[in-house]
């Protein structure tokens, strides 16, 4: 890896910071992958490369909610933010599917909506 | 230069170095802090919980073994309210403690007893609930009984970091905290070296001396045996505490008492000293001045120290005094040399020792040369504790006797022979010794001061006729490494060695210090016990082994020249490598 | 008209079917309207509140609604869907309660990857600290904050580190201690694992500030994933500089190790954590000397809790004042629980000092689990105590918890109900404290030992009243007279549920009964014959075969053989099988 410089650090804004339009972010703190976050994860990266859909598939820590993991956080253009609870690998795929292609919300698994 | 405090102690005023604990800034204003885990001689454990003191503006209360006093400090250390904390506390340590009092070798002078008896406990007050684990006596020296434990932690204090041993460590967590060598093996199959300083320092009968006192009441009761008897040192100025006499020296009255149990001779160990000196000190003089091997010499009649440099120290035993302890001396003599002279049938001489030791119990069967005389040369070793319960079992106003003399053969010791008790001591005595075989001359000023004292490393240079002997003595035996590894460096580096001779007592203050002897031992009491020994030295007109008529007599009718063929024979021995951990 | 979406939800989870009949309600009125083409209806698990009843949320313009009526359907789609208007008296005025600082990045960033951290302002503060500040200006910092520590106790953070720093020695440690122990709490887990650098980033400026070049974290071996992620922290860090000599081109070094916890909770206590490090037994040690003075390999040393850590970045970046404007007058900053039990939403979250136990319990976890009454709050962990439901609008802090007889702790939050037997709760504490008792001193070891004994005794239904005055007279001499804060507090269960519910243990030991049901020896089950239907399903279910009868003379439990396992209880359809 790179240095990184003090210059590096001081330009980043961090109100700026961009995920990008369309993203999944799966939360795999331990509470997550108890509750089978690994395989979602796993599906969502081996689905989308199968159905040829276009997104950013990335990992983050606890979103706090961890009665309800595993949690999918789905970025999509055109929809608002939603959290997804209770996530399994076949609604990992619906997710796929019907959200990210079909720009439809899962109506059963959704936990918050931003 | 240390800073002050002052503070105050229920009301009284203090004033005491900064770092002094609660406990001992108490003591100095006469106030007693009950505690069952702190013991002067080591740091504090906090184990207990029974020191807690109040102090002004804190709703909590502090462990007055472990709280350094502060400045302006209000502390109290006695009201109802600790009395009930504290009273609690003992009732939950004695709910995991057995009721064996009546049965247990520490009944009669138990910490945890007397505390009992002092906070008034006359019932369980909670469920009692008692361990059930083994009791070790494998190493036939000391015995643990971890069931009597209320781990306080001064066993393993003493055993690592006084004694450097490292035998002894809690095993297991919460309720299952017991005392074991690690791994749960035996004791004897761990690298203890049987000093016993363990027991002089447990609170409770939960680690205590093997007692052998059955088998001596048996030999006496035995009429084909011809019973003999010998004392260490340091055992006549300690037995007097069992009778509430301390630092006194009771030579001989022991001598007269041992008659009255119905041993057929007395000998003293003192008088093996000197016969040691005389082979030590040739042993040395080879080395110094005739090269014939390498120095430094280095002392061996510490039974825990041989054990300890067996184990680990092995790389100095060609430094190593062949010679044997005194102890083991009188032994081989008694069943060959007094046998021959008396005209008793060696066979059924029973020698027994009064020891201030547990590990001379292991040293009676160390090694073959244990059997020199053709049978085991000491058939039983007793500590000084046993020895005040065999007084007290005989009935005898101890006290009172009156004083009788040794049977002169193996008896009459010099001033040099009864100072092997203290630290320092058998340096001093092969010194004196020493300067005489090198110069054929006789010291002036026998007392060689900077052997004696606490120190725990002693060192001085003696001039003997122009050259400087370099000495060390040391003793406790974690402050040996430092010693050894001075020696380890020099002869690594090809340099001139830092010592010439060194002397090595495993425990603290030397025998006086012994594991055998009465309990609670603090530096005071040693120095107390040591000064009645030098104070015996100053008192003899022999005060140099070699000048003892009756040694001169053994080596002149007997044992021809020290380092002969028959004191070969009968006083040397030999050392080997043993494994730290036996499997 | 822009396309709309309506999330709507009821809050209310006991009922199940009255959201359909707001969906058709909805659907019927939006067809009426004619606007089912331009808003999507989608029914939701959750929308980010918990008040009772039925709310919707409006997308795009995000407006709620709660509570609503059955009659209020049509004037929301009239108004707000067709007319944009904003109808006020349904308006969900709370917003969340939560606030997120020391989780900002938590569930936000990948904790994998060092350019994420950046990217959301990580290291700011380092550089900040290595550019502009001195290690005095770092205390003075932190005293402005008034941050406590996390662990539990509360100690104010800068006196620690200012300590250390006034410590004239060539060596310095700083320890990260994440050996979490507490039974349910997971705080510092969540915050390794998902924010790693933010941690790291803490030990470094601890490390400046105090003139360390070396800092252990101490984890416990049952966080693989955190041990994992923190390892990789550490690896990234070092290869981009911001570990190792001359850490973004200043002078200063520093350098990190983790060290495994064994899984003795002790090892949480700072001493024992040292002797732990140091390859020793980890029993705790007699303080003083503080580590801060005397610590890791005898050098001075400063043990900071992972939140504690976490929270210097954002202190740092943002300034000590700032950080000091959210919270109460003698705590700052915010606090991270992990709020479980009988609470609806269990899981992690993270309130302002000063917020209420009732805003943290019905307001974020969305009240207790079938509406039942709750009882009282557990804070603390076995460490802490209960506080009883009438004080539920006590805003937290250090002061007022520690006031109601149980302690902040390290965040574990346990709501409990009526269903919840505190004689039982009191047992489930200590029998953890007894297992985890280091051993070393006896009030501790054998206080615990016996609180135990005496509530099994009194949960068996052996109980007598004295036992009630054994159990304060143990309680207390464990508080005074243990040596380190794992005894000291080990007995904070039993006090404070006596202290509260004396009477709950009095119907336990006078009467013989266990209210809530839980203590197995204490209840009996029974069939009431005149609601029995005689289906026999009791009898087939019963393990135990202590279920006797037949079809005809109906079904009698043979309390004998009854093993207490309610399952008869459970599989009765007919609430005919009492439980008292």
């Amino acid at each position: 890896m790179k240095k990184i410089t003090k210059e590096d650090i001081e330009k980043v804004d961090p109100s700026k910071k961009d995920l990008g339009k369309n993203w999944i972010k799966v939360g795999m703190s331990t509470c997550g992958v108890a509750a089978g976050a690994d395989e979602v994860y796993a599906a969502l990266i081996d689905e989308a490369k199968k159905r040829n859909i276009e997104i950013d598939i990335r990992k983050c820590g606890c979103q706090g909610a961890c009665s309800v993991e595993p949690l999918v956080e789905v970025n999509v253009e055109g929809l608002p933010k939603v959290l997804y609870g209770r996530v399994t690998k076949d609604v990992a795929v619906t997710i796929l599917e019907r959200h990210v292609r079909n720009k439809k919300l899962l109506h059963d698994y959704i936990f918050e909506i931003n | 230069m240390y800073k002050m405090i002052e503070a105050k102690i229920n009301g009284i005023t203090v004033e005491v170095k900064e770092g002094t604990t609660v406990m001992e800034a108490a003591k100095k204003v006469q106030i007693k802090i009950p505690t069952l885990c702190k013991h002067p001689d080591l740091p504090p454990s906090a184990a207990c919980g029974l020191c807690i003191v109040k102090v002004k503006g804190s709703n909590k209360m502090l462990r007055a073994c472990c709280t350094p006093l502060e400045d302006k400090m209000e502390i109290t250390t006695n009201d109802p309210d600790i009395v009930e904390v504290r009273k609690t506390v003992l009732e939950l340590i004695i709910s995991n403690h057995p009721n064996d009092c009546l049965k247990c070798g520490r009944n009669g002078n138990c910490e945890l007893q007397s505390m009992a008896a002092d906070f008034g406990i006359r019932e369980d007050v909670f469920g009692k609930f008692l361990r059930d684990i083994p009791i070790d006596s494998s190493t036939g020296t000391v015995v643990l009984e971890p069931s009597k434990c209320i781990l306080c932690g001064r066993c393993i204090e003493v055993c690592q970091n006084m004694q450097d041993v490292w035998a002894l460590s809690f095993l297991e967590r919460g309720l299952d905290t017991r005392i074991s060598p690690a791994g749960d093996i035996k004791l004897s199959e761990s690298p203890c070296v049987k000093c016993g300083q363990c027991s002089a320092h447990c609170p409770t009968g939960a680690i205590f001396e093997k007692d052998d006192t059955q088998l001596v009441w048996d030999a006496l009761k035995n009429q084909d045996k011809y019973c003999v008897i010998q004392i260490a040192p340091a055992v006549r100025v300690a037995i007097g505490e069992a009778f509430g006499a301390t630092g006194k020296n009771l030579t001989k009255k022991l001598y007269a008492l041992f008659r009255r149990m119905g041993f057929k001779a007395v000998f003293d160990t003192n008088f093996g000293a000197d016969v040691t000196i005389m082979e030590e000190a040739s042993e040395f003089v080879e080395r110094f001045v005739h090269k014939k091997s390498e120095l430094p010499l280095i002392t061996s009649c510490c039974p825990a120290w041989v054990d300890f440099m067996e184990k680990f120290h092995s790389d100095m035993i060609n430094h190593f005094s062949t010679c044997k302890s005194p102890h083991e001396i009188v032994g081989t003599l008694s069943k060959t040399y007094y046998a021959e002279k008396a005209g008793v049938d060696p066979s059924k001489i029973y020698m027994a020792s009064v020891m201030p030791c547990t590990a001379k119990k292991y040293e009676i069967t160390r090694s073959d040369e244990m059997f020199a005389s053709g049978y085991q040369d000491i058939d039983v070793a007793i500590t000084t504790r046993e020895l005040a319960r065999m007084i007290k079992q005989a009935g005898i106003d101890f006290m009172n006797l009156p004083d009788e003399e040794a049977d002169s053969l193996l008896g009459d010791y010099t001033g040099a022979g009864v100072i092997f008790g203290a630290t320092g001591g058998v340096m001093e005595a092969a010194l004196r010794t020493a300067y005489n075989l090198v110069t054929k001359k006789e010291l002036e000023d026998v007392n060689f001061v900077n052997t004696r004292g606490l120190e725990f490393i002693k060192e001085a240079e003696i001039d003997i006729e122009g050259t400087k002997v370099k000495i060390a003595v040391a003793h406790g035996l974690s402050h040996v490494e430092e010693v050894l590894e001075r020696v380890r460096q020099a002869k690594k580096e090809g340099k001139e060695v830092p010592y010439h001779f060194i002397e090595v007592m495993a425990c603290p203050g030397g025998c006086v210090g012994g594991g055998g002897q009465p309990y609670n031992v603090t530096d005071s009491l040693r120095l107390k016990r040591a000064s009645a020994i030098y104070q015996d030295d100053k008192e003899k007109t022999v005060r140099c082994s070699h000048n003892n008529v009756y040694v001169k007599k053994l080596y002149k009718d007997f044992l021809g020249k020290p380092l002969g063929e028959k004191s070969h024979k009968l006083c040397h021995t030999e050392y080997k490598a043993r494994p730290i951990y036996v499997r | 008209m822009e396309k709309k979406i309506i999330y709507i939800r009821d809050t209310d989870s006991a009922q199940k079917e009255r959201i359909n009949d707001y969906f058709t309600l909805f659907s019927n009125e939006l067809r009426d309207a004619n606007l089912l083409e331009q808003v999507q209806l989608v029914k939701v698990a959750d929308i980010g509140l918990y008040e009772k009843g039925v709310a919707v949320k409006i997308i795009p313009e995000n407006i709620v609604y709660s509570g609503i009526k059955t009659t209020d359907v049509k004037e929301i789609v009239e108004e707000t869907i067709r007319g944009g208007k904003i109808i006020k008296d349904l308006l969900c005025g709370k917003k969340s309660k939560q606030l997120r600082a020391v989780l900002k990045n938590c569930g936000y960033i990948d904790p994998e990857s060092l350019e994420d951290y950046i990217a959301a302002g990580g290291y700011k503060a380092l550089v900040k600290v290595l550019t502009e500040m001195k290690p005095e200006a770092v205390v003075e910092e932190l005293k402005k904050s008034g941050l406590r520590g996390r662990g539990g106790a509360g100690y104010p953070t800068w006196m620690k580190w200012n300590f250390a720093r006034g410590m004239n020695s060539p060596e310095k440690y700083v320890i990260c201690n994440g050996d979490e122990g507490d039974p349910g709490a997971y705080m510092d887990r969540s915050v390794l694992e998902g924010d790693p650098h933010s941690v790291l980033e803490g030990m470094i400026i601890a490390g400046y500030t105090i003139g360390s070049t070396k800092g252990y974290f101490y984890i416990r071996a049952e966080y693989p994933l955190a041990v994992e992620r923190v390892q990789k922290a550490i690896d990234q860090a070092t290869s981009a500089g911001l570990l190792g000599n001359n850490i973004l081109g200043s002078n200063f070094n520093f350098e990190l190790e983790i060290r495994l916890g064994a899984g003795a909770f002790v090892c949480g206590e700072e001493t024992s954590l040292i002797a732990s490090i140091e390859g020793k037994r980890g029993t705790p040690h007699p303080r003083p000397p503080y580590p801060s003075v005397k610590g890791l390999w005898g050098k001075p040393t400063i043990i900071n809790n992972v939140e504690t850590l976490a929270n210097i970045p954002l202190l740092i970046a943002g300034g000590g004042t700032k950080f000091a404007s959210v919270g109460t007058e003698k705590s700052k900053g915010t606090k991270v629980f992990a709020l479980t039990g009988k609470v609806k939403n269990s899981g992690l979250v993270e309130v302002p000092m000063g917020i209420t136990l009732r805003e943290i319990v019905y307001d974020i976890g969305g009240g207790i689990i079938n509406n039942r009454d709750i009882k009282a709050i557990q804070t603390g962990g076995p460490s802490g105590g209960v506080i009883p439901q009438e004080f539920l609008d006590t805003p937290v802090d250090y002061e007022n918890l520690g006031k109601l007889g149980s302690i902040m702790g390290s965040g574990g939050m346990i709501a409990i109900d009526d269903t919840d037997c505190l004689v039982d709760l009191a047992k489930f504490y200590l029998e953890f404290c007894v297992d985890e008792s280091c051993g070393k001193c006896a009030p501790c070891r054998l206080g615990g030992y016996q609180l135990l004994q005496i509530l099994k005794k009194i949960s068996g239904g052996n109980g007598e009243l004295e036992d009630l005055n054994r159990l304060k007279k143990i309680s207390y001499a464990m508080q005074k007279a243990s040596l380190c804060g794992l005894g000291q507090s080990a007995s904070n269960p039993v006090f404070s549920t006596i202290r509260y519910f004396e009477e709950e243990y009095k119907r336990h030991i006078v009467d013989k009964k266990c209210p809530a049901g839980k203590c197995k020896a204490l209840i009996s089950f029974k069939v009431i014959s005149e609601k029995c239907k005689k289906c026999g399903l009791c009898m087939k279910n019963c393990p135990a075969n202590a279920i006797t009868g037949s079809r005809e003379a109906g079904y009698i439990v043979d309390s004998q053989k009854c093993i207490k396992c309610g399952v008869c209880f459970d599989v009765c359809k007919f609430k005919a099988v009492m439980k008292e």
